[in-house]
């Protein structure tokens, strides 16, 4: 067992590491959407669990799982795909430097790109049938790939929350950092949302995830999702995330 | 010399009134035992929901998966409390979740939600929308003053 050290955060490795994968993100958000459609993404590609993160910062709680208890905050992977899920809300003030541990960690492992699904609250998302998805990137030359391959680019706006951090540590570092937000509701679960974040992925990656069956038990998980999405909207409103509305002032 | 900055009033009380709320609410959430979001006994679960208010009106919206879209109802309980309520297509069990340690079944929504500023509750207008329920109700008006 190896265990990547930060101050605050430790990394705990159960197996071994690929290096030069790809990361994907899925922390609980609004809408729950990187949650939801990276959960759906290990699932259906039977990823493994290959680490997990722990901290003081952290809520004392594990998660049961066939009975044995697991860490909320996750590391799922194969050779070629590593993908984080936190089943727990974060906790605003734990956002930072889980966050800096996380891109630390990934640097060290020489991750090909980070991509954080995520979803973007839109007020009038129940009108909406199919959400559109946008992209932001750290660098010039991802963004100008983004943009080749059809995805619509978030071109002004806040963004707030763990994605905002990974994204602001990996262009300080010029790491390639990849969001996609969907449209979606602010504090109702959305699977479709995160049905139409993975179609998206699939233009930028190899991966190829049928979504078919999340949006079949989309009532479900919009059922057992509840109780996540409370604790989690109680953060969002700690780390001022309906600042995400607001217009940027850059003159 | 270094002058401060003058800000505006309003976003002075803006930023005291969300730091007064996040204090309020962390008071409340130490002092309050957490409930949770089911109640075996009435076979309810508490629909998460939300409250807007605008300038003309305050909405109401409620996720209700699973809802029967004929049953869901809202009631005007008094002047700033609604009651909303469906019955769900089919009962949900505790082990549908792979939950074995709890027994129970679920077959309706229910919550109450207080509304902030005064509104007429005979107006309220009800929209429900893949699952999701969308209470308007138009807020209540004052007397004008004039700009002299």
């Amino acid at each position: 067992m190896t265990q990547f050290l930060s101050e605050l955060v430790r990394i705990v490795e159960r197996k071994p590491i690929p290096s030069e994968a790809t990361m994907l993100h899925g922390l609980p958000d609004v809408g729950l959407v990187g949650l939801i459609a990276t959960s759906h993404i290990i699932s259906q590609l039977k990823l493994t669990e290959i680490a997990y993160v722990d901290s003081d910062l952290l809520p004392p709680v594990v998660v049961l799982h066939e009975g044995l208890p697991h860490a909320p905050f996750r590391i799922f992977g194969n050779i070629e795909l590593i993908a984080t899920i936190s089943e727990m809300a974060i906790p605003a003030a734990a956002i930072q430097p889980i966050m800096r541990a996380l891109v630390d960690w990934g640097q060290s492992k020489k991750m090909r790109t980070m991509i954080s699904i995520g979803g973007m609250p839109t007020p009038e998302r129940q009108d909406i049938i199919e959400p559109k998805v946008f992209g932001a990137a750290s660098t010039m030359s991802l963004l100008n790939t983004l943009s080749a391959k059809g995805v619509e680019i978030l071109r002004e706006g806040y963004m707030v929350g763990p994605y905002a951090l990974i994204m602001r540590y990996c262009a300080e570092r010029n790491l390639p950092a990849i969001a996609l937000l969907a449209q979606s509701y602010y504090n109702y679960p959305d699977p479709e949302a995160a049905a139409v974040a993975i179609k998206e992925l699939s233009k930028i990656t190899e991966l190829k995830i049928d979504v078919s069956k999340l949006l079949e038990k989309g009532e479900e998980i919009r059922l057992k999702a509840r109780d996540v999405m409370k604790r989690t909207q109680r953060e969002l409103t700690r780390m001022k995330k309906s600042q995400e509305y607001d217009l940027p002032l850059y003159v | 010399m270094s002058r401060r900055r003058k800000r505006p009033i309003f976003e002075l009380m803006s930023e005291y009134m969300e730091d007064f709320e996040m204090m309020a609410e962390e008071l409340i959430e130490s002092a309050v035992v957490e409930r949770p979001t089911w109640d075996v006994r009435s076979k309810c679960l508490e629909p998460l929901r939300n409250v807007f208010v605008t300038a003309d009106e305050v909405i109401v919206t409620a996720d209700l998966p699973y809802a029967e879209p004929e049953t869901v109802k809202v009631e005007a309980i008094s002047r700033d409390l609604i009651e909303i309520a469906a019955k769900m297509k089919r009962e949900i069990r505790f082990h549908d979740f792979g939950i074995t340690h709890r027994k129970g079944e679920f077959s309706s929504f229910r919550c109450q939600t207080r509304i902030p500023v005064p509104v007429d509750t005979k107006r309220m207008e009800i929209r429900f929308k893949r699952g999701v329920l969308e209470v308007h109700l138009p807020r209540k008006r004052g007397y004008p003053i004039r700009v002299k």
